[in-house]
């Protein structure tokens, strides 16, 4: 699989070079600013895209410009975006053409190589990655509504459908069977009002867009 | 043909003449006003009386370019309607505000100008009756002299009628010309300040300078002409020395004012006010002209030391003006810098002690951890797996304890996209219904956002904590130069303005020159608003 990575801090680049490799990846370019990443995924056409925000030259937001200008250029390359801190803003944005193949996630989360490893498979196979602290920001904001009617055990499993996992993964991280997982997202999208989904991504894509909805009222 | 014969039939020739009509009588009106208001205005410039006195001008003056204004409207169609400024606050200040507002000198000008073009206008006309109406009266005058011959045959006034109809066209096809300077004139002049165009510094300066080099060009070649003529016409008393000295006073105080106006250094002889630097100088010009009145008049008793007695004591008036004003300035500046530094003091001990218990003490425990895995590399690899366990969660925490404070010191998203979006994640994160209106003229300087985006996360944490609040409405705006945010709740009120919080956010916005005012009476609702001006 290959890989283009785009970050200015040369200790940071190198370190996330080696681990990838280490782990079967090609990286077949590391560069420093969101101009250079634009035209190594233009002439590299890689799988997928591993993006930090903050970037030369202003050091805002380049990351989420250049990804977003990398979701219309080439939409065949996924895109994984980490930073040091997260903003459901930009995960909002990330998110908005629909299409599957994006993640943002803090930096923390590479230190759990084997959770990092795979977050960066499923975005590559057009799966999504949200950070649990994005995933925090969405529940933080909810008011008063059916979410309450929901049991702690429904709410955990949720957040981690939000985070774009799938029934397999949610069941070993909770230490479930995949049948009772099933059982509970099907209790969870019945008490919301929400349609089932057949893939990963549209399902975090309806729960992000019920979670948000919640917020304008 | 057509085109030629156009200004004798078209209506806008005959509303032209109506307009120059009336612009006569008010002008006369204007005048007298213009002349009896600035004459006692001036006589009783020292006493407080000119306060109320400028201020009755100001309206007086308001109220006959209104009337113009009104006739520029209905019968030049120019879309004008002028205006008067809200007065200023305070007593003195009311009377400056009249003097430094730029629509009273402008409407001012307007009434003059405007006047003597209707006279000049009118000018063929009333000549060209005068010439009709001569054949009908000369006889019973017995003759009208003109000076270089006297009309006293019917022959000779008849002769005058084709002379009168003759002017009386001219003044027509003249009209045209009158009523384009016009409204130009009323458009310049009269229009409110939505028709002032804004021009840059380097401009500004340029135009000042330009203007000063033509007057004084002009005024040189007028002097010159004169002496001159002085010369030609026998010499004898050197009468130029009177248009000389008129002349001095425009070039001179203009000069004067246009040199304070571009360097700011002369102020600092004046504590920094340019105002009493043009005073003073000005003051100066005008007492040299009275004693060159002094010195080629009479040259008797020095009478020019009382207009100098009045001057001085003006300038020392303002002078005590400004000089409290400063103090009163430098006071709030030291007091707000004072509380600056202990809100920074007391924000850089926070930083240092989260540092040092935190993240600090984490990676110190992170080392040691690394340390003992290693050393247990050889006899005792399960014990390796949980002290890298360790470490890894140990790293984890020190960078989340990080992000904590990084986010306490700027909001990366404040940095990345300003105000509003970093204002709508934070309300987007409130547990209560917030309404958030953000209408920003353009991006305030870095400091006053921080310091607007802590008042509202400040006041919302406030509102949430204790508010008993079912709702909160933020609002951000720029006003006159300042952001001004205000956060309203509809708790039970009863908010202490003097508790560590709103202290904080106080001297928060006193250390960029701003103010914050908290009402919340018991029973609701709470306001908390901060005004943080914009400027460097």
């Amino acid at each position: 699989m290959q890989v283009v990575i785009a970050e200015d801090l040369a200790l940071l680049r190198d370190g996330l070079t080696r681990l990838l490799r280490d782990n079967g990846f090609d990286v077949v370019a590391a560069v420093s600013d969101g101009d250079a990443l634009i035209h190594a995924v233009s002439t590299e056409q890689p799988d997928i895209a591993i993006v930090d925000i903050r970037l030369p030259p202003s050091f805002r937001d380049e990351g989420v410009r250049a990804a977003l200008e990398l979701r219309r250029r080439s939409p065949n390359t996924a895109i994984l975006v980490v930073s040091q801190y997260v903003e459901l803003t930009y995960a909002t944005e990330l998110l908005s053409d629909g299409q599957g193949g994006v993640g943002y996630l803090l930096k923390d989360r590479i230190m759990d190589v084997a959770d990092f490893i795979d977050a960066v498979r499923r975005v590559a196979g057009g799966g999504t990655a949200l950070d649990p602290e994005v995933v925090a920001q969405l529940f933080s904001g909810q008011k008063e509504g059916p979410l309450e009617e929901l049991t702690p055990r429904e709410l955990e499993v949720l957040g981690l459908m939000a985070e774009g996992r799938s029934n397999a993964a949610i069941a070993e991280q909770l230490v479930l069977t995949v049948g009772a997982v099933e059982k509970h997202i099907a209790n969870i999208l019945m008490k919301l009002r929400l349609p089932p989904s057949d893939t990963d991504h549209r399902r975090v894509l309806a729960v992000l867009a019920y979670l948000q909805g919640r917020e304008d009222d | 043909m057509g085109r030629l014969l156009r200004p004798l039939v078209s209506w806008d020739t005959y509303r032209a003449f109506a307009y120059y009509v009336a612009t006569v009588v008010l002008g006369s009106v204007a005048l007298a006003v213009l002349i009896a208001g600035w004459t006692i205005t001036l006589v009783l410039a020292i006493t407080p009386l000119v306060v109320p006195l400028l201020i009755g001008l100001r309206f007086g003056v308001g109220a006959l370019a209104g009337a113009e204004g009104g006739l520029a409207r209905g019968l030049l169609d120019v879309n004008v309607s002028p205006q008067m400024e809200s007065p200023a606050a305070g007593f003195w200040a009311r009377g400056f505000a009249v003097l430094k507002d730029p629509t009273f000198w402008r409407q001012q000008a307007h009434l003059l100008l405007g006047w003597l073009i209707a006279i000049v206008a009118l000018a063929p006309f009333s000549l060209g009756i005068q010439a009709l109406a001569i054949p009908l009266y000369y006889d019973s005058v017995g003759g009208v002299d003109f000076g270089w011959r006297t009309v006293d045959t019917r022959g000779e006034a008849l002769a005058l009628v084709p002379v009168g109809l003759a002017l009386i066209v001219v003044g027509i096809y003249l009209l045209a010309a009158w009523r384009k300077l016009s409204r130009g004139l009323a458009r310049s002049l009269l229009a409110g300040d939505g028709g002032r165009i804004v021009r840059s510094p380097e401009e500004t300066s340029a135009r000042r300078l330009r203007a000063l080099t033509i007057t004084s060009l002009i005024s040189t070649a007028i002097v010159v002409a004169l002496v001159v003529i002085w010369a030609l016409t026998g010499q004898g008393y050197f009468w130029p020395i009177w248009p000389l000295l008129g002349l001095s006073l425009v070039v001179g105080i203009p000069g004067w004012v246009i040199l304070v106006l571009e360097r700011r250094e002369i102020s600092r002889f004046t504590l920094g006010s340019q105002a009493l630097a043009i005073q003073i100088g000005v003051s100066a010009v005008i007492f040299g002209f009275l004693v060159a009145i002094w010195a080629i008049t009479t040259r008797g008793y020095f009478w020019p030391i009382w207009p100098a007695f009045g001057l001085a004591l003006l300038a020392v008036g303002h002078a005590a003006v400004v000089y409290g004003r400063r103090q009163h300035r430098i006071e709030r500046l030291e007091r707000s810098r004072a509380g600056a530094v202990d809100v920074q003091e007391s924000e850089l001990r926070r930083i240092e002690r989260d540092l040092h218990d935190g993240a600090q003490a984490r990676l110190v425990a992170l080392g040691m951890s690394l340390g003992m895995a290693e050393q247990a590399l050889d006899s005792d690899p399960e014990a390796v797996r949980a002290l890298l366990a360790e470490a890894r969660r140990g790293a984890g925490e020190a960078l989340e304890e990080l992000r904590d404070l990084a986010r306490g010191i700027r909001p990366p998203i404040l940095t990345d996209r300003g105000l509003e979006p970093a204002l709508t994640a934070l309300t987007a994160r409130s547990p209560l219904p917030v309404t958030l209106s953000v209408d920003l003229a353009e991006r305030p300087p870095a400091a006053v956002e921080t310091a607007a985006y802590f008042t509202v996360a400040e006041s919302l944490a406030n509102v949430i904590k204790h508010g008993r609040a079912t709702r909160v409405d933020i609002g951000i705006r720029s006003q006159n130069g300042t952001l001004v945010a205000e956060i309203v709740d509809d708790g039970a009120g009863g908010a202490d303005p003097q508790g560590p919080g709103l202290m904080g956010l106080r001297q928060r916005a006193e250390a960029l020159e701003g103010t914050l005012q908290v009402t919340s009476p018991d029973g609701g609702p709470t306001t908390v608003r901060a005004v943080l001006p914009c400027r460097s």
